[in-house]
């Protein structure tokens, strides 16, 4: 099962991700914002097979992250979780290697096929 | 409607080119100058040749008196001559009474000279300066009014930054100042108004947005529970069940309201491209089989082979055509039928999702596409839709450049019909909605 690291402001949205996410089996790491991202891809031993970022988060927003990431050689695959309906301003943030949008409420269901496929089964 | 942008701001018919001629035109205040110049060199005028003319009259009135005295006097010598008293003295003052007059003659008709000359050249004059001063009273007045017919036809035209210059007459200089406080009047107001509705939409929009993340929680916690349903009891998994849908049911008027402030805002933006009206249907239908099967009503398709492919964003006419089938299924009895039919119509594609429900009565069918219209409150309860669902549906398939028709009568069923056009080819290119950009 996949190791993700998952970052978003709020307590309750981390708590029902990282409790969904575990009960699916994968292994959860969790940050607060995309400072903590970075520091924790940083600090990690092995990499991360996905991140699960907010697009909004205070202090460091998860594109401002992967930015941050991607500037410095990590090619870990990325979901961005946003609560914009409009697919996730894809053009906006072209080049950034962003593998997907999820959009709250989030549909657990496509949000696990996801993972599957980006990690190969 | 895809073509509004595009179009012109309306001009009115007084615009500012039939008034802008290229010919020389005084200044409003030279002709100001001008005209009192031209006032004054009147009434100076005119009272010298009063003054002429009223010594003219005083002087013939002193040569009349003078002629009759003359003539008085000859008389009283002829008087004297006849009765023989001093003949030489009186045929004297007879002759020099004949002279004095002949000089008396020579000086009037003199002074009639020089007066008439007078009285011409100040009448000549008069009607000069008259004609002058009116001419200066006529640009001095119809420049500021041109360029208030010009500028009132840019206001008419949407123009609200036009002003005019205040000058010329004190009349014209008063209306031109009350026309530009009645623009800027115009202008505020119009601005508030603006403000206030960008207001309204950033509210929605911010809200909307706000309100995601709570409701985020709550459906994924409600989720969570019914995972482990076999561990709660039949109570606790019904009122789950009940947050559950009431989570999902808040969901769905949050995008609603978010695509309606969306499309009020102009920024309800589209990405059509070709697509097969086969396929789309085929998807709406998927999505909704499961509702249908549970209410037992039977689905039937007829689309016609060889369909042209439409120009749409098939995420949104997916919804519309999922919203239409939605209505059919909740406002349908158990075991209705539903039809979905796709017909080619000239440069068309014809899209009818008809039922044999209860129908909508004459007076709601008006108000179909209003937001907030729904079936009757009886049914309200039942029904799980938000109100806003025709209404986007409208806005998005106007966007397409498509219409939407509803046709019923109540114990007729229903039918709704979507007209979108014909992809011309596939290097169409993509329509946004009423901006250029679309900012979420």
């Amino acid at each position: 099962m996949a190791r993700i690291l998952l970052a978003d402001d709020s307590e309750t949205i981390l708590l029902l991700l990282r409790t969904r996410l575990e009960m699916e089996g994968h292994e959860v790491d969790a940050a607060i914002d995309g400072q903590e991202v970075v520091e924790k891809v940083a600090a990690a031993p092995d990499p991360h097979d996905i991140l699960l970022l907010d697009a909004m988060m205070p202090r460091k927003s998860g594109i401002d992250a992967l930015r941050e990431l991607r500037a410095g050689g990590v090619d870990t695959p990325a979901l961005i979780v946003s609560a914009h309906t409009e697919g996730g301003n894809g053009d906006d943030h072209a080049g950034l290697g962003i593998d997907g949008y999820i959009t709250k409420p989030i549909d657990f269901d496509a949000l696990f096929a996801r993972i599957a496929e980006l990690t190969g089964g | 409607m895809r073509n509004a942008a595009t179009l012109p701001v309306a001009s009115s018919p007084i615009g500012s080119q039939a008034y802008s001629r290229g010919r020389f035109r005084l200044s409003p205040s030279l002709a100001n100058r001008l005209t009192i110049g031209f006032a004054i060199a009147f009434a100076v005028l005119t009272g010298l040749a009063v003054i002429g003319v009223a010594r003219f009259l005083q002087q013939r009135q002193d040569f009349e008196d003078a002629t009759a005295r003359s003539y008085q006097r000859e008389i009283d010598a002829r008087n004297r001559l006849a009765q023989g008293r001093n003949p030489a003295a009186a045929r004297a003052a007879v002759i020099s009474q004949q002279r004095r007059r002949q000089v008396l003659r020579d000086e009037i008709s003199s002074e009639t000279r020089d007066t008439a000359l007078l009285v011409g050249a100040g009448l000549i004059a008069g009607l000069t300066g008259a004609a002058l001063l009116f001419t200066g009273l006529i640009a001095s007045m119809r420049r500021p009014l041109e360029d208030l017919v010009d500028a009132s036809g840019r206001l008419a035209g949407g123009d609200l930054e036009a002003r005019v210059a205040v000058g010329g007459l004190a009349e014209t200089a008063t209306l031109g100042s009350a026309f530009n406080e009645m623009a800027e009047e115009l202008q505020r107001r119009a601005g508030e108004r603006d403000q206030l509705e960008r207001m309204k939409d950033e509210f929605v929009l911010t809200a909307s947005h706000e309100l995601r993340s709570p409701l985020t929680s709550v459906q994924g916690f409600a989720e969570l529970l019914l995972l482990e349903r076999d561990r709660l009891s039949p109570k606790q998994a019904e009122t789950a069940e009940v947050i559950l849908d009431n989570t999902r049911h808040l969901v769905r008027l949050l995008n609603d309201l978010l695509d309606l402030a969306r499309s009020d805002a102009g920024r309800l933006a589209i990405r059509p491209e070709p697509a097969a009206p086969g396929e789309l249907i085929e998807e709406a239908v998927r999505t909704m089989r499961a509702q249908i099967d549970a209410r037992g009503q039977r689905l039937e398709l007829e689309i016609e082979p060889d369909l042209p492919e439409i120009e749409a964003d098939r995420d949104r006419i997916r919804q519309v055509l999922v919203n239409l089938l939605t209505n059919a299924n909740e406002y349908c009895p158990q075991g209705a039928k539903i039809g979905v039919q796709a017909r080619r119509l000239a440069a068309e594609v014809e899209i009818d999702v008809s039922d044999d429900g209860p129908g909508i009565p004459a007076q709601q069918l008006e108000h179909i596409f209003e937001r907030f219209t729904r079936g009757d409150a009886g049914e309200t309860q039942r029904v799980g839709g938000t109100g806003l669902g025709l209404a986007i549906s409208k806005s998005l398939v106007e966007l397409h450049g498509g219409r939407i028709e509803a046709e019923s009568s109540p114990g007729g069923g229903s039918t709704f019909r979507v007209r979108l056009p014909a992809a011309i080819d596939s290097t169409h290119p993509a329509v946004d909605g009423h901006s250029p950009a679309e900012a979420s």
